[in-house]
């Protein structure tokens, strides 16, 4: 059985409660400094240590380690068919990324640019999740369409 | 490529979730096999065949379409 680096089963319930978390957290920021934090009272100098870039990084970091999380983590019987429909899915996304991401070069500058790659930041984890988790429940329903079948 | 999976667990009275318990995979992927909306891998099918004593070619079949 070859590995399929994969995080164990329950890690999702923690990638739920980081991205549940990040959520509140974020929209407080957003609420005090509207402006976004570039312009945030801290100013340009010695950005990188500045609260709102720190504030950045950590909120971005809780979000996509969620992400990962959720994405990444076993389902409870990881087999062929899963890892198929887990690549199928990553390649939607991939995808849909890439057109994104291009529709938004061609299309903005400057700051609006930077707007599209942050985007680029969690779109493709977030839609790989949906695709992934509606293909999955679609082949529950399925089963369970024909589980008088089953039972013979 | 058509497979007699639903006939030769009828026979052995076996249901999909036994089947699945066997040869490690979900109930769900049997489902799926059965209604050719998934194609097992090699090793799945050896598998499979090992559980009916059957040759991997007496339960998966090519159909026109895939020659």
């Amino acid at each position: 059985m070859r590995a399929n680096y994969l995080f164990p089963y329950n890690t999702r319930y923690f990638g739920i409660a980081l991205i549940l978390i990040h959520i509140p957290i974020k929209l407080l920021w957003d609420h005090y400094y509207p402006n976004g934090y570039d312009q945030s009272p801290s100013g340009k100098a010695g950005f990188l240590f500045s609260a709102p870039h720190l504030f950045f990084i950590g909120t971005t970091l809780m979000m996509l380690v969620g992400l990962f999380l959720v994405a990444f983590s076993r389902q409870r019987v990881e087999d062929e068919q899963i890892t198929q429909l887990r690549l199928d899915s990553l390649r939607w996304a991939i995808y849909l990324n890439y057109a994104i991401l291009l529709f938004g070069l061609i299309f903005t500058r400057g700051s609006e640019s930077n707007h599209i790659l942050i985007l680029n930041i969690w779109l493709p984890l977030l839609f790989f999740i949906l695709r992934f988790q509606w293909v999955i429940y679609r082949l529950n329903r399925s089963a369970r369409s024909n589980d008088s079948d089953s039972r013979l | 490529m058509k497979n007699s999976l639903h006939v030769e667990r009828a026979i052995k009275k076996m249901t999909q979730a036994e089947l699945a318990d066997q040869v490690g995979v979900s109930r769900q992927t049997i489902n799926s096999i059965e209604s050719n909306k998934y194609i097992p891998s090699t090793l799945l099918a050896l598998k499979i065949a090992r559980v009916f004593g059957k040759s991997v070619e007496q339960i998966f079949q090519l159909e026109k379409k895939d020659l």
